[in-house]
């Protein structure tokens, strides 16, 4: 078990910065997982830590040691991969007996280990077959056994749940997080699956463009997100953003955008005057089937009904809001009428995109 | 419709078996000749069945004193041909699939240039060094020039490049060098290709003929093509009938493993055919 720092870490493919001066503490014994969309850097991040690509600038610790140039054999870290990499020739107990094959393990105590790991995840019955005998679910057993067998210090993993079943998926998420708070071992997580991210990360970074956007609990990346992308990026549906400028009029304030104007509680009368761009959740909206004092006019473009809840799409010319409407309200006729609620709304910078103002219960 | 369906199958299979029976037909000219006198063999137009049926050609086979040999030499040659390109050809392939080292690519490219000289470009100075290392009419020194051929190398490595990275990868951090990689990981895996580049080799060193016949002097070190040649070559002709049966005897083995293992020699095809 340890402690893994990234210091300053850049790599680059040719011309293309996968991975910009990140730098980012994983504490001994945490959870994180790197959340992001694809070609974000999130998978080389993790390759750099594994040792399987080497870092153009920046260090890399593991524990106490610095492992820029320590072979990949060396590092004590274990992966499971995507596609699980099994090796197809050799069956279930060669697989997970092989890394300790190739450290020089004495064949009973190789033993041991094997059918030790393979009882704890449930997979001593199937020793004998040979990995394309196995399905989806059992392989990704197979390989998290032949990662966890040698007891490494550290434990990577690349979107370890993406090839299963949706119903599969969330069995194993709650598996793994167990799993992990059990043996205690660091582990960092690959995902571009916000809700695998928010269910089982101790931390999460979310990075965009091989830059790190926000470090921090679920709680803090969900409800105080840094800037516009990591808003936009978790939560489902995602968040709507407006842009727009805080003004005074008579002796309200409003939030004014050439799609509608909302007025504000005074608290936000520090923002006066500015360009902002204003962003809510769906979930966090208050809607009214008729018109209603300091409620917006909205054309409803379709509903989005996905059993439990309901979403509405409205219509703003080349600006679309997405609304939850209450289990209370039926839509009828194409108008509705909606509020942001003003503790759940988000004021960002238009220029930076960073996150300038939280709102405040009224 | 169905019949339009049914008259083009047909029209097919037709056009198919003429094709074959074009490709076929030195075959069959071969076996029914070589149950014939050269008398009658040699008649135009020619005949199809044999007038009288005699044997007499196959026993002329039999009672060449080193008929035995030379199979024991083609056996040997082609088995030394295949190991190493077994061996040799799927290392490199390896290394050039999924090492990285300096000049990986360069070299690559060099060794792809070398397939598209001649093999008589390189016949004299090939006998130049195996003459200086001494080892002319001998099959070793035979084999030493096909140990390692670089289409084999090419077939390797497009395979090696076929297979997932990530396995290479795991294997990496399960604590593989470059060497127990090959061994325990990739060679295991590449089974289809190295069976691909053995049919290759085995059918390439037992037909091969030019080669032995440059390179080997005495009758007893002959392969056997070479020996068949020339034990029924007479001062102003050939006989023909018994070369005949014995070339049908030479390519029984060949034939037997291409009916055995034609699988192989397909997905090697498939293989080359595949990733750049």
């Amino acid at each position: 078990m340890a402690r893994v720092v990234l210091k300053n870490v850049t790599k680059k493919f040719g011309r293309v910065t996968a991975v910009d001066r990140l730098s980012l503490e994983v504490k001994d014994g945490e959870f994180v997982v790197l959340l992001g969309p694809s070609g974000c850097g999130k998978t080389t991040t993790l390759r750099l830590i594994a040792g399987l690509e080497k870092p153009d600038e920046g260090e890399i610790w593991i524990g106490d040691k610095l492992v820029n140039d320590v072979d990949p054999a060396k590092r004590d870290v274990a992966m499971v991969f995507q596609s699980y990499a099994l090796y197809p020739h050799m069956t279930v107990y060669g697989n997970i007996e092989f890394p300790l094959r190739m450290a020089g393990v004495p064949k009973e105590e190789r033993r041991k280990k094997v059918l030790e790991v393979a009882k704890l995840l449930g997979i001593d019955e199937l020793l004998d077959r040979k990995p394309s005998q196995l399905s989806g679910g059992q392989q990704q057993r197979v390989a998290l056994a032949r990662a966890l067998v040698r007891n490494p210090k550290v434990f990577l993993m690349d979107e370890p749940l993406s090839n299963l079943d949706a119903k599969l998926r969330v069995k194993m998420r709650f598996e793994l997080k167990k799993l992990q708070r059990k043996l205690g071992i660091t582990t960092i997580y690959v995902t571009h699956d916000q809700v695998e991210a928010m269910t089982m990360a101790d931390r999460i970074a979310v990075m965009n463009k091989g830059r790190l956007q926000q470090y921090g609990t679920p709680e803090e990346i969900f409800f105080k997100p840094a800037n516009v992308f990591v808003a936009g990026f978790v939560g489902s549906p995602p968040m709507n953003f407006v842009r727009g400028r805080i003004e005074r009029r008579e002796d309200s304030i409003y939030f004014v955008s050439e799609y509608f104007s909302l007025r504000l509680l005074s608290v936000y009368s520090e923002l006066l005057g500015r360009e902002v761009i204003m962003g809510f959740r769906p979930q966090h909206v208050g809607v009214s089937p008729a018109a209603r004092e300091g409620f917006v006019e909205g054309r409803v473009l379709g509903l989005e009904k996905l059993g439990i809840e309901t979403y509405a799409h409205l219509y703003y010319g080349d600006l679309e809001i997405v609304v939850k409407i209450p289990e209370t309200i039926r839509v009828k006729g194409d108008t509705i009428y909606w509020r942001p609620k003003e503790d759940k709304v988000y004021f960002f910078d238009p220029r930076s995109e960073k996150l300038i103002k939280v709102g405040v219960r009224g | 419709m169905k019949i339009r369906r049914v008259v083009w199958i047909a029209f097919i299979y037709f056009v198919l078996i003429v094709f074959a029976l074009i490709y076929l037909m030195p075959f069959i000219r071969s076996i029914v000749a070589s149950f014939m006198t050269w008398e009658q063999a040699s008649r135009y137009p020619p005949e199809w069945i044999p007038n009288p049926l005699t044997f007499d050609n196959y026993v002329k086979l039999m009672r060449l004193k080193l008929f035995g040999r030379w199979i024991i030499n083609s056996a040997l040659y082609a088995g030394i041909i295949v190991a190493g390109n077994v061996l040799f050809t799927s290392m490199a392939g390896f290394a050039f699939a999924r090492l990285r080292f300096v000049g990986r690519d360069a070299l690559f490219s060099a060794l792809q240039a070398l397939m598209m000289i001649p093999g008589f470009v390189t016949l004299v100075p090939n006998y130049i060094i195996i003459y200086s290392l001494g080892l002319v009419d001998n099959i070793l020194g035979l084999a030493i020039l096909g140990i390692v051929n670089v289409s084999s190398i090419f077939l390797m490595r497009q395979y090696f490049l076929s297979l997932p990275e990530e396995v290479f990868e795991a294997a990496r951090l399960d604590g593989c060098g470059p060497i127990k990689m090959f061994f325990y990981i990739a060679f295991p895996l590449a089974k289809p290709a190295v069976g691909a580049v053995a049919v290759y080799q085995f059918l390439g060193a037992w037909n091969a003929f030019l080669g032995p016949l440059i390179f080997l002097r005495s009758p007893e070190n002959f392969t056997l093509p070479v020996g068949l040649s020339f034990a029924f070559q007479r001062a102003m002709w050939v006989e023909y009938t018994p070369l005949i049966a014995g070339s049908l005897v030479a390519s029984l083995p060949t034939i037997v493993m291409f009916v055995v293992l034609n699988k192989y020699l397909i997905r090697g095809i498939a293989i080359t055919g595949g990733k750049g």
